[in-house]
């Protein structure tokens, strides 16, 4: 620390409020000041009479000196604002908010059509699988009634339908029967046709006969002697009615 | 409101960047610091713009500023000399060096405008005392330039600041007795 003294004696105290000291000296009259309440006094009461010294002998400035800040601090912040970096960055900055919602509606729509495209897809799965299902089914039936060892037998409509016609293809060796029944006559809605078997004198029931269809399957009856067909209440009988017995064939 | 107060008040508020506060600052303090830089510079249009450039230096270092080492005008006027000095040390290329007037004794006419003059409980002090202080605070002399301008020895140079300040010091206390005896009559 300096010493009083010679912060007097040198005049240090006026040196350091002149700003004429250097880095180190300056330091160190910091110091003593905080230090000594006296030396700081003097102080203050140095910078109030140089102070009040300057005011009497002030100069007033012209009016535009005041003008000429204020329009630099104005201008300062609206260059800080409408600076040409600063427009730059936030039109490149707008540029990339854009292309970046732009980027996201274009990934959304394509999440909208990828998802569209999976249901699709799995639509047309399941009817190639109904497709293939069908075309297995209809190629085995096929396959049966063009098979060497199964008989075809047309069953003509007796008076009652003199038109009508179905066919049926018995395998006795597969144990199957396949009846086209699509030459009958539509029937009202209370009515179908049911076919039956006739074995040693009874009549045993093979099965509906739904005219929408080009092949329906029934049931095989072992030692059948005949095939009928009846007209009976929808949903077929237990029993079948004679008297609308309308074609039969003979095996 | 105590003037310290309330400059800090202002300090603190420009340090906050307002700008009502330097202008307050301005209004205050700018005719003190341009008599300082007008005697420094001797000159109108440089001591404006050398204003000037010191409130822009205020706006821009206020941050530096320490209100325990030393009042707001005391910060300012160093700023203000400094700004000065700087300026006055650089060659200005812009000023006319050759005289290229046709009427050579229009210069020689015109006499130049002296800003030395000071006024108030200065101007009551001895010439020297007067000069010494005039030269380390009106014009920027260093106290090692100011002793070899006035062709004294520095101790010397440092007894007559001494004096004129002490000097200075009773003639402010004189009239603050002054005002206090007014005071007192009045009521």
């Amino acid at each position: 620390m300096m010493d009083k003294k010679n912060i007097w004696e040198e005049g240090l105290l006026e040196k350091y409020l002149l700003d004429e000291l250097s880095e180190t000296e300056r330091l160190s009259i910091e110091d003593a000041l905080n230090k000594d309440k006296t030396l700081k006094a003097h102080f203050e009461r140095l910078e109030s009479d140089f102070e009040r010294m300057a005011f009497e002998n002030a100069i007033a400035p012209p009016s535009r000196i005041k003008s000429a800040i204020q329009h630099h601090l104005e201008k300062q912040y609206s260059t800080i604002f409408f600076s040409p970096t600063l427009l730059v960055a936030a039109s490149l900055a707008f540029l990339f908010l854009l292309t970046t919602v732009l980027m996201y509606l274009r990934w959304q729509n394509a999440q909208d059509d990828l998802q569209t495209i999976q249901d699709q897809t799995l639509v047309l799965q399941e009817r190639l699988n109904a497709l293939e299902e069908n075309y297995l089914s209809t190629n085995t039936l096929l396959k049966t009634i063009n098979g060497p060892k199964t008989i075809p037998l047309v069953l003509h409509g007796n008076e009652m339908v003199p038109h009508a016609r179905a066919v049926a293809y018995v395998n006795h060796d597969n144990k199957m029967v396949v009846v086209n029944a699509q030459g009958l006559p539509e029937l009202p809605k209370d009515k179908t046709y049911q076919m039956w078997s006739d074995v040693e004198g009874e009549m045993i029931n093979m099965g509906l006969l739904p005219t929408d269809q080009e092949l329906v399957t029934l049931r095989y009856i072992e030692k059948a002697e005949s095939l009928n067909i009846t007209i009976e209440p929808a949903g077929g009988n237990d029993h079948p009615t004679v008297a609308q017995l309308i074609s039969y064939v003979t095996l | 409101m105590d003037k310290s107060t309330e400059d800090n008040k202002l300090i603190a508020r420009l340090v906050h960047k307002d700008k009502k506060a330097l202008y307050a600052l301005y209004d205050k303090y700018s005719s003190a610091l341009y008599g300082v830089i007008l005697r420094m510079c001797q000159s109108e249009a440089q001591a404006e713009d050398l204003l000037q450039e010191t409130f822009i230096k205020i706006w821009q270092k206020i941050d530096s500023y320490d209100e325990t080492k030393g009042k707001f005008y005391t910060w300012a006027y160093r700023i203000a000399k400094n700004t000065t000095l700087n300026a006055l040390r650089k060659p200005n290329l812009l000023i006319q060096t050759e005289n290229l007037s046709v009427d050579n004794n229009k210069t020689l006419i015109e006499p130049k405008p002296d800003y030395s003059d000071l006024c108030g409980a200065i101007k009551k002090l001895e010439p020297h005392h007067q000069e010494a202080i005039s030269l380390v605070y009106f014009k920027g002399y260093t106290h090692r330039e100011a002793y070899q301008e006035m062709g004294v020895p520095l101790g010397t140079f440092k007894s007559y600041i001494r004096q004129a300040l002490d000097q200075l010091r009773k003639s402010y206390q004189n009239e603050l007795l002054l005002l206090w005896y007014i005071f007192e009559l009045l009521a």
